[in-house]
């Protein structure tokens, strides 16, 4: 039971470092850790086999968001090497 | 069986450890696998951090990496038992390759954390206290201060470079 709390106090924080921190680039993982403890909570309040679907949806979705907001802001999609 | 906060601060303490190790292991600190990591490890260099800490944090915000892994791979023994961390290792793979990362840093991760897990509940831990350990060491890389964590990953690496390829 404390498990939930905990990631919901952590997902409390890292969403207000994301409002606090004014670099663009400098909040994205911020972002991650917020996906992170939100991936938890879901997973947690619903104990059941289709759950991981919905926890690495969210997750995975959430990632290439990030990766999506920092390509563009740096100039869009290039590989680097 | 020890207590759950303290149960949660040795699955906090292993997560951290496999998945930094598999992340330095597949070389995350040597350059950023997308221009958005390299974008946000030039942005912590220039805040005071390292730069090769800063691909690693800007690697793990743009593709599912081995932390990534670990959390899901948790999730997954948490509602479904072992098969449950090995779809997890799989839908981890697949988001890789949505991602456009070419590495296997985050299915490797996912599988060694079911095994970690699974072969932890058998020694009392439940798999809840790596889903909240993996929340909170993810916390301490990413969410406290850039600034140390990328120094801290960028010693990590120096030695790791300096063990050959």
């Amino acid at each position: 039971m404390i498990a939930i709390y905990l990631c919901a106090g952590i997902a409390v924080y890292a969403a207000i470092r994301v409002i606090l921190e004014r670099n663009t680039m400098r909040k994205l993982p911020f972002v991650n850790v917020l996906s992170f403890a939100v991936t938890a909570i879901i997973a947690l309040l619903i104990p059941h086999p289709l759950t991981i679907l919905a926890a690495a949806a969210f997750f995975i979705g959430s990632t290439f968001e990030s990766n999506a907001i920092a390509s563009t802001w740096s100039g869009g999609m290039k590989r680097n090497g | 069986m020890p207590e759950e906060p303290l149960r949660i601060l040795v699955a906090a303490v292993l997560c951290w450890i496999n998945f930094v190790a598999i992340d330095i292991f597949f070389r995350l600190p040597a350059r950023g696998g997308v221009s958005g990591a390299t974008a946000i490890a030039q942005e912590v260099e220039k805040g005071g951090g390292d730069l090769h800490g800063g691909y690693m944090l800007g690697n793990i915000v743009s593709s599912p990496d081995a932390s990534a892994g670990t959390l899901l791979a948790a999730c997954g023994v948490y509602c479904a038992g072992l098969p449950g961390g090995l779809f997890a290792a799989l839908l981890v793979y697949i988001g890789n390759r949505i991602c456009y990362d070419p590495g296997y840093a985050g299915t490797t991760g996912a599988i060694t954390a079911t095994f970690l897990v699974v072969g932890m509940t058998g020694l009392g831990f439940a798999a809840s206290d790596f889903i909240a350990g993996m929340v909170i060491a993810i916390l301490t890389i990413q969410g406290i201060s850039h600034v140390h964590s990328s120094r801290l990953i960028g010693r990590l690496w120096e030695i790791r470079s300096r063990g050959g390829p």
